[in-house]
């Protein structure tokens, strides 16, 4: 199966069906990823065989590709920086298009992958480093070699790569056109028709996405998607691990926006995809996403404990199975949720790094940009702290006397009164429903709405109806 | 429909730059500065052009300039209960509120020096959770209670007004009636002046010590069944069944 052969990535065909939920495109896309593991694992590629030429040139593609080894020296960390920049630089820079079969299928997003992740945990390795070295013994000569060294993984070189390969391809204006129902075609210029570029340049989209993440930018991580349509004819959905970046990064940047809707969603999707596709899933591949998939439940369990919302029932029985002790606390609210909130944040962040090098002068300075991100989100946390106590109070009643709920819950009138008005603010979210993914209407998240008529509380419930086309249309499809 | 990105009033060589690999520049740093300036002078905001700045400071540390960081972190103020405040948190170096964070700790640990930004960043946070927890009033005491205060918000044109018109979005959103003195504390102003607030900016009714807020479709309560739409589209694979497969 040649990438040549396959132009699956045509997203945005005009017609495209507006049914998103459908069995048989899942059966399809089952299938296709069961063709790619037995792709993947009957390949055979000469890696010995240095020839020069090509063949070179293949052995360089395969190793970009290929995770350095766990104890990989500071030394062959920075040779691996350096290896990666020729090639780019040849990839980018030669006379013309570099003509050269791809590898595989999905080369090009293990190459960025691989490339992205041995930039963040240099920077975390070397942060760490420099944060220790007033406590801790650590190694003088790695110290050395780092300060000598800033600009090795440099945040602006990995930027550049990522944003030339986008360039040089055109894949933005070649997605703007097939999401205007045009040929792409017509926009690929000398490189972009190629799929060497052509794939480079989309999984690089991905890669800044996941770069501006782990650098804190989570409102130009969105942004960065603006080209690319999120559902399951994308060209990222036929790489099982880019799918699940993707989303992940997705759903984690939206919640750092504070819209935990949008980020339910974009978790929801990837968790039932994987529940669904993980019989076919096997060997070192689903290990890396089992982690990731741990991640993402304890991110479902944070956001349904800020949003309380119904979840599809494969979600909702793994969630209780993982995380269902820490999900009942937090649901409760209040102090006592606070560490586990910490806690599941922690195990579930990206490893979030700090674009400029540390400085080795001031230890104390390099404070691990994770607990800096951990402590804006608290402050989020803990504004939210009491509002399930409200809830599950006002639940009760239609009408309410302030005082008399104050009384209940032994705190002052003033600050229920707070409590209140932090609940309704919170219940307000924005919600993206069509265009870019920073677009969206501010919409009523809460089944519970309720106002004040100076100390009355007139509560109100919005009752959702059964969703019933949804389940019946399922059993259809299973009759036929 | 509100885009993140999207800013009304931003002028066109701001949105080249944004949508260009200029945003990246550390020339540009100076054309973003003026742009801060210009939107505390004229009262808009441009939450994206200010993220990219503080991106541009983030990679390029010597560039910040510790007072155009403080202007942008107020008028994220400006616009609570969004997330913008903390999303400039996001891009601000780590030691800043590891400094913070240090001196509220219960034995006390040091606080950050005067005159950085450490200290500054401190105080806007203190105004920043007061204003999430909906404590209006400790907002506003706090804001009085030091000088330091003053110069933070004295760059940003009309900052107390803006925060009177939020509050009054929040009130307006949650309440049906509100007693008079409640009022008067959350924004912080009284007698006559409350009175031509209310009447002329928000045009809301005092009657006697109540202020009546009219109804609008966020703070009726009325209960709802949310109902689910059904798509025409959604029956389509079922029906192209039918004709394939007579029965």
């Amino acid at each position: 199966m040649s990438v040549r052969q396959a132009p699956t990535y045509q997203q945005g065909v005009p017609q495209r069906q507006a049914d998103d939920n459908s069995d048989v495109e899942e059966e399809a896309l089952a299938n296709d990823y069961r063709e790619q593991v037995g792709y993947e694992d009957g390949q055979d590629y000469d890696q010995g065989s240095m020839g020069g030429g090509p063949q070179d040139l293949q052995a360089q593609l395969q190793a970009a590709a290929t995770p350095l080894e766990y104890q990989a020296t500071l030394e062959t960390k920075i040779q691996s920086y350096d290896s990666y920049c020729n090639l780019f630089h040849f990839i980018l820079n030669s006379e013309g298009p570099v003509d050269i079969e791809v590898p595989s299928h999905f080369w090009a997003w293990d190459m960025i992958d691989e490339f992205i992740y041995q930039f963040n945990s240099f920077c975390s390795y070397r942060q760490r480093l420099a944060f220790q070295q007033s406590s801790t013994q650590v190694n003088e000569e790695e110290i050395t070699i780092l300060r000598e060294n800033p600009n090795t993984w440099g945040c602006y070189s990995v930027l550049n790569v990522l944003y030339s390969l986008i360039q040089r391809s055109q894949i933005s204006e070649q997605l703007a056109a097939r999401k205007r129902g045009e040929d792409s075609a017509g926009y690929t210029g000398e490189y972009g028709g190629r799929p060497l570029y052509q794939m480079l340049g989309y999984f690089s989209i991905i890669g800044l996405l996941r770069v501006h993440c782990l650098l804190g930018d989570f409102s130009l991580a969105l942004k960065t998607l603006d080209d690319i349509e999120l559902n399951k004819k994308a060209m990222f959905a036929r790489v099982m691990a880019a799918n699940f970046t993707t989303y992940y990064y997705v759903g984690f940047s939206y919640m750092m926006m504070h819209r935990y809707a949008d980020a339910l969603r974009a978790f929801n999707h990837i968790l039932i995809y994987v529940s669904r596709t993980k019989n076919f899933q096997k060997g070192a591949q689903y290990d890396s996403i089992t982690k990731k998939n741990d991640q993402m439940y304890a991110l479902v369990a944070i956001c349904v404990a800020f949003y309380p919302q119904r979840l599809d029932d494969t979600i909702h029985t793994a969630l209780r199975e993982k995380y269902g002790e820490q999900l009942t606390r937090m649901q409760r609210g209040g102090p006592e949720a606070l560490p586990i909130f910490e806690e599941l944040f922690r195990a579930a962040c990206p490893k979030f790094i700090s674009p400029t090098p540390p400085d080795f002068d001031q230890p104390h300075l390099n404070v691990d940009p994770v607990e800096h991100q951990l402590s804006i989100f608290m402050e989020e946390v803990k504004t939210n702290m009491f509002s399930p106590t409200v809830r599950s109070y006002l639940k009760l009643y239609t009408t309410m006397d302030l005082t008399k709920l104050a009384g209940f819950l032994e705190v002052d009138a003033d600050t229920l009164r707070n409590w209140l008005l932090v609940n309704k603010q919170r219940s307000r979210q924005v919600r993206q429903s069509q265009g870019g993914l920073l677009e969206g209407d501010v919409v009523n998240s809460s089944d519970l709405d309720y106002a004040m008529q100076g100390d009355i509380i007139h509560v109100s419930e919005a009752k959702v109806g059964r969703r019933l086309v949804d389940w019946y249309l399922r059993n259809l499809a299973r009759t036929y | 429909m509100v885009a993140f990105d999207y800013a009304p009033e931003r002028p066109e060589h701001i949105d080249t730059i944004l949508n260009g690999l200029d945003r990246y520049n550390p020339e540009t740093t100076t054309v973003f500065q003026d742009y801060v300036a210009q939107q505390c002078e004229s009262q808009t905001y441009d939450a994206y052009a200010n993220l990219a700045l503080l991106k541009l400071y983030q990679f390029n540390p010597h560039l910040t300039r510790d007072e155009t960081s403080t202007n942008i972190l107020v008028k994220a103020l400006t616009v609570f209960p969004a997330p913008d405040f903390s999303l400039c948190l996001s891009l601000l170096p780590p030691h800043i509120l590891a400094q913070t964070k240090l001196s509220q700790q219960s034995n006390g640990g040091p606080a950050p020096a005067s005159g950085t930004l450490a200290e500054a960043v401190q105080h806007l946070n203190t105004l920043h959770t007061a204003l999430n927890n909906a404590a209006y009033t400790l907002f506003w005491s706090t804001l009085e209670s030091d000088d330091l205060y003053a110069d933070l918000v004295a760059d940003v044109q009309g900052f107390e007004d803006s925060m009177r018109v939020r509050i009054a979005v929040v009130v307006s959103q949650c309440m049906q009636e509100i007693s008079r003195p409640v009022l008067e504390s959350w924004l912080n102003v009284r007698g006559s002046k409350l009175e031509g607030f209310v009447k002329e900016v928000c045009g809301w009714e005092i009657e006697g010590e109540t202020v009546r807020i009219p109804l609008n479709s966020e703070n009726e309560a009325r209960g709802t069944v949310v109902k689910e739409d059904v798509r025409f589209e959604q029956f389509g694979r079922v029906l192209k069944r039918a004709y394939e497969q007579p029965a």
